[in-house]
């Protein structure tokens, strides 16, 4: 894992640039008229990334480099403070409550201050709380049938209605002359730390809603903080319709307040589909400086045209979509003499197989007249056959060449505690193909001839291979697999047409209630019937469990009983690539959760074009 | 001309019920091609369920794709009201507004690619069928086939390596090596010796004078680094000039027209005439303001032609303004290529101009003469891998329209009343040749709109195919309903308008 140590280096060197420039105030080390360029697959469309619509990572990485958060994820990954520019503490268990302070002197690019509420607006608009209507459409006609309700009632279209945010049903209070918020949620939320961070400004967001009133930024602030003290749905009305549709833009927007942002850099050009700049905002000090004057993202969809590209100098940092190709494309000596360096890193994204117990199939008790242990038997004989390594061996490692059979259903790996559950859940009985053992176990539970439904999405390559691999495999203890992929294979997921299933969920944090849903009984990402008591008293016991230790400890508590139960089993991350131009860029560190390799930004150094003509 | 009218209700009446087959069966087919929420069920977010209910219900997910439909026919047929919907994406983006966007990006592709190949397509075309079964025949046929033949995403990857990075790597440090300079010899020699008729002696000399010609001219372009900055000059501008005026003659009324061709070279001389204060204002010059420049000066060409033309005004007149209009051409690209030096050597593009995606140097903000050669560099490869492919069928059909019409029997008679060669061609056999043609450029028009997929993909340009493609992928039903309403409308308009045109240019073409 040569690629884990860098980036513990480069954590630590982090760690220490900031604590040095949090000493040097008001230094900024941006080099003037250096520029970079970046690939990305997809345009920049909505300036506030917490609605419904604009929730997507193309937004979400512009937003990154424009807007300073509480925290943010590093390479290894691992959860960074960003005290600089606020801090957030636990002020009590029960109730838990939370308070948010921003450092004084922090401000949005209009030089109006990040405050209360700023934090108010962000609460108001993802708790969803003040939601009183939701958009009704006609059946036949699709129109919305109650745009008038619409008009006057409140809807913030949050991507986090429903989500812990929804918990705080109190309106929170301010404090420390109007710069922290305090929070507190009706029940103890595990993932706080990840719920809360500043959006859009409060103070653009009231005026884009009452345009015809000039007000000022203050006054706008008061205003929205009277509306959400005395709930005044007229006035909440149009700044939630403001908030939810009024930064959506791809083509840079007349009105230069709507890219108002409150962090290292301003987005000061946008061309739809074309590029979207963004340049170092003068000032900047709660965060450690960026080098380079302008960061200039491409959009570039096709990923061996981003390679390309950055051959021959048009973009100098791409992350492709990763494919064997794509490597090759890399690794050629023409790309490699120009200086270009890549690195392949695992994505959050994991993929796994899953077992049926519900559905009446070959590992489900009710198919053996009840016989736990015999459905049991063989769910570990089919498992046992799953050749996981030479899964990672011909799929994954052609693309990154360090990748690891994943053992891991709850926790990354790199992230905290991965080791330790690795180790201790049972997972190393399915380390090897075991056939012999497989057949054992199917002749103890005297079950021959097992037939096992195969559901994937048919024109996914990689999934088909596994496929090929794994029927092999089991055919040889005596299981028949069958081939029964769909391209809606997505919506059929718990419908119990299959017995087992390859897929893979999507990371998007370290939050430890992300497998909650999967695992406990009845919740909605259990897909396939799973039931344990002991699994289902850990996630209880872990939804209010504050201390990383013992959530570490309760995590692998429930992955022994999932592993025992044979579950299923975790094969791989998907592989990614970010490759750069090391002639023309320094500083690029890769990293496996979202905002990607731009995590580090500020450590990034331009050379060769420190001076624009 | 009743009949005419009813002709062409009826074909609207069939093109309106061909579109909702189409589409219906294309709505129904993209819907159950794959699974829009596929993205969101494989999320871990603790509201993955309101987040999927949102969509259904913003989308009308839950409504069966055969009446799903209807809803968004409803949409569409509010452009009655004017109020015409397309729909929403799943990103929640308006599909109207996308595919406007993207129509535009596809026609800045794609226009200037077919215009080329038609152009020169025809012409080659045209050459191949008067020299039938000639050597210059046989090479055209065979470079047609070639490049009919190659797949577009292999020439554009080409492309990109040797045309651009390798280009570019060139011209970081011009030199040319003599394998290099032999090998540009021999293809430049074969091409000439293949187009240039004569016995073998002839083909000889026209073989080595090619070698000679281009090696040395290689050499020298080279040597002077012409490459990093190239230019004409007005001594250049001259020779071309004077060579465009009398190409522009032989054409139009023929060489021995001594009047017509002095007056074209006169053209000339205004050009070279106004070619020094040109450049001196040229900083000044718009877009617009150019495409007047060129209208003026064509009018004046034409003036000059028409008061001086003698007996046959018209004529002189005619070859005096394509004459003054490829001078006015030659001054411009003069001054594009003046413009070249400091676009290359500017901090945005490094001395690497060539570029291989995207349709502009990002945050470029320079003269119209830089930003035209900006585009230039950006629209080099995708045209190119176009044209080469495009360019192939037009030539084979320019071929066979034309030697049928060469054997018809009205032909002969042209001879035989005595007109020259010249007159034949252009007049009685080049112009009919042209009818079955509209067919097919009306058809490649239609395709226009529908975008290139591929070279679209490859050169990064999002374009109607990127956004067919990238929706179909997402199963984004409402952008591929767009995209396929505007293609298949424009497609079945422009069919419909080839049928009309074809039957007013060809009275023998009735409609029963």
């Amino acid at each position: 894992m040569k690629f884990k140590r860098t980036s513990m280096v480069v954590a630590a060197v982090a760690a220490v640039t900031t604590a040095l420039s949090g000493c040097a105030t008001g230094a900024s080390d941006v080099v003037a008229g250096s520029t970079i360029s970046v690939a990305w697959n997809q345009a920049f469309y909505s300036a506030n990334s917490a609605t419904s619509n604009g929730n997507a990572t193309a937004n979400n990485n512009i937003l990154y480099l424009a807007n300073s958060g509480f925290n943010y994820y590093d390479a290894e990954p691992k959860l960074i403070k960003n005290e600089q520019f606020g801090t957030y503490e636990k002020v009590s268990d029960s109730p838990l409550t939370i308070k948010y302070t921003v450092k004084p002197g922090v401000t949005w690019s209009d030089e109006t201050p990040v405050d209360a509420a700023d934090m108010m607006l962000a609460w108001a608009a993802n708790s969803c709380n003040f939601n009183n209507v939701e958009p009704a459409y006609d059946e036949v006609t699709g129109e919305i049938t109650n745009q008038d309700e619409l008009d006057a009632g409140v809807f913030f279209d949050s991507v986090s209605c429903g989500g812990d945010l929804s918990l705080i049903t109190k309106t929170p209070t301010i404090g420390d002359d109007g710069r922290s918020l305090t929070l507190v949620y009706d029940k103890p939320v595990v993932d706080w730390e990840l719920n809360f961070g500043i959006g859009v400004s409060a103070h653009v967001t009231v005026q884009q809603a009452f345009k015809d009133e000039n007000l000022s930024a203050a006054d706008a602030k008061k205003k929205l903080l009277d509306a959400i003290a005395a709930n005044d749905s007229a006035v909440l009305a149009p700044i939630a319709t403001a908030w939810s549709t009024g930064y959506d833009f791809m083509d840079m927007p007349e009105d230069k307040s709507l890219v108002v942002s409150n962090g290292a850099y301003v987005i000061t050009d946008l061309v739809k589909d074309q590029y979207v700049t963004l340049t170092a905002r003068k000032g900047y000090t709660w965060g450690p400086s960026p080098k380079i004057e302008k960061i200039t993202v491409r959009i570039i969809a096709d990923p061996l045209a981003a390679v390309t590209a950055l051959a021959n100098g048009e973009v100098d940092i791409i992350s492709p979509q990763a494919t064997a190709d794509i490597v090759t494309a890399l690794e050629a000596s023409d790309v490699t003499s120009k200086g270009i360096t890549f690195a392949s890193t695992p994505d959050s994204t994991y993929e796994h197989i899953d077992l049926t117990f519900n559905n009446k199939g070959p590992f489900d008790p009710a198919t053996y007249g009840g016989d736990e242990a015999k459905a049991l038997a063989v769910r570990q004989a089919f498992l046992k056959t799953i050749p996981r390594q030479d899964i990672v061996d011909k799929l994954i490692k052609p693309i990154n060449a360090n990748a690891n059979v994943v053992n891991s259903q709850t926790t990354l790996p790199g992230a905290a505690g991965y080791d330790e559950i690795a180790a201790g859940n049972g997972s190393s009985e399915y380390a090897a193909v075991d056939i012999a053992g497989a057949k054992a176990l199917l002749a103890k539970a005297g079950v021959s001839k097992v037939d096992v439904k195969w559901l994937y999405g048919c024109s996914n390559t990689r999934r088909a291979n596994t496929f090929a691999l794994i029927q092999e495999s089991a055919k040889k203890a005596g299981f028949n697999v069958i081939n029964k992929c769909d391209e809606n294979w997505g919506s059929l997921l718990g419908s119990g047409t299959y017995d087992a299933v390859e897929f893979a969920w999507q990371m998007t944090s370290l939050g430890v209630s992300g497998s909650i849903s999967t695992f406990q009984t009845g919740n909605g990402n259990n897909l396939n019937g799973y039931s344990n008591a002991k699994v289902d008293a850990a996630y209880e016991s872990i939804q209010t469990e504050m201390d990383p230790q013992k959530q570490i400890a309760l995590k692998l508590a429930a992955e022994k009983e999932i592993w025992a139960d044979a579950y299923g089993v975790t094969i791989f991350q998907f592989p990614g690539v970010t490759a750069w131009n090391t002639n023309k860029v320094d500083g690029v560190v890769p990293a496996p959760l979202a905002p990607m390799f731009f995590w580090n930004f500020w450590e990034w150094t331009a050379k060769g074009n420190a001076v624009q003509g | 001309m009743n009949t005419f009218l009813s002709f062409i209700l009826k074909r609207l009446g069939v093109t309106l019920l061909v579109l909702f087959a189409a589409t219906y069966f294309m709505y129904v087919l993209t819907a159950y091609s794959g699974d829009p929420l596929e993205d969101l069920r494989t999320s871990t977010a603790r509201n993955k369920e309101e987040q999927i209910a949102r969509r259904v219900e913003q989308l009308n997910l839950d409504v069966n794709p055969f009446l799903r439909y209807f809803i968004w026919l409803s949409g569409v047929l509010k452009l009655f009201i004017g109020q015409f919907d397309l729909g929403k994406n799943l990103n929640g983006q308006d599909v109207t507004g996308l595919v406007g966007a993207a129509i535009s990006s596809t026609l800045q592709l794609v226009t200037t690619a077919t215009f080329i190949a038609i152009t020169v397509g025809i012409t080659v075309g045209i050459l191949t069928a008067l020299r039938q079964y000639s050597r210059f025949d046989y090479s055209v046929t065979l470079i047609a086939f070639v490049f009919f033949s190659l797949p577009v995403f292999w020439v554009a990857i080409l492309l990109k390596q040797y045309l651009a990075i390798g280009f570019n790597d060139f011209l970081q440090n011009p030199t040319v090596e003599w394998p290099a300079l032999v090998a540009i010899g021999i293809v430049s020699g074969l091409f000439w010796a293949g187009i240039i008729q004569g016995n073998r002696r002839k083909l000889i000399i026209v073989f080595a004078t090619a070698f000679i010609g281009s090696a040395a001219l290689v050499y020298t372009l080279v040597a002077i680094n012409w490459f990093n900055q190239p230019g004409i000059g007005i001594i250049g501008g001259a020779v071309i000039g004077s060579g465009l005026a009398l190409l522009v003659t032989a054409v139009s009324v023929g060489l021995e027209n001594k009047r017509a061709r002095n007056l074209a070279l006169v053209q000339v001389a205004i050009g070279l005439v106004i070619w020094v204060p040109f450049n001196l204002v040229s900083l000044f010059v718009s877009p617009i303001l150019l495409v007047l420049i060129f209208i003026v000066m064509t009018l004046i060409g034409w003036a000059i032609g028409f008061f001086f033309g003698g007996d046959d005004k018209m004529a002189v007149a005619r070859t005096t303004a394509f004459a003054a209009f490829a001078m006015t051409a030659v001054i411009a690209l003069d001054r594009f290529m003046q413009a070249w030096k400091p676009y290359s050597e500017s901090s945005f593009i490094n001395g690497r101009p060539f570029a291989t995606v995207g349709s502009q140097t990002p945050n470029l903000v320079a003269s119209f003469w830089v930003q035209g050669v900006d585009s230039f560099t950006h629209l080099l490869l995708p045209t190119l891998a176009l044209l080469l492919i495009g360019f192939a069928g037009y030539t084979r059909y320019a071929r066979a329209s034309m030697l049928e019409i060469m054997n018809q029997d009205f032909i002969r008679t042209a001879r035989a009343k005595g007109l020259n060669e010249r007159t034949v061609v252009m007049r009685h056999a080049f112009r009919n040749s042209l009818i079955p043609m509209t067919t097919l450029v009306a058809f490649d028009f239609a395709g226009i709109v529908g975008g290139a997929v591929i070279t679209e993909t490859v050169f990064g340009w999002s374009g109607m195919g990127s956004l067919f493609v990238e929706s179909l992928k997402r199963v984004d039903l409402n952008p591929v309903m767009g995209f396929f309403l505007i293609t298949s409308l424009v497609a079945l308009v422009f069919n419909l308008i080839a049928d009309i045109v074809y039957s007013l240019l060809d009275p023998r073409i009735r409609v029963s």
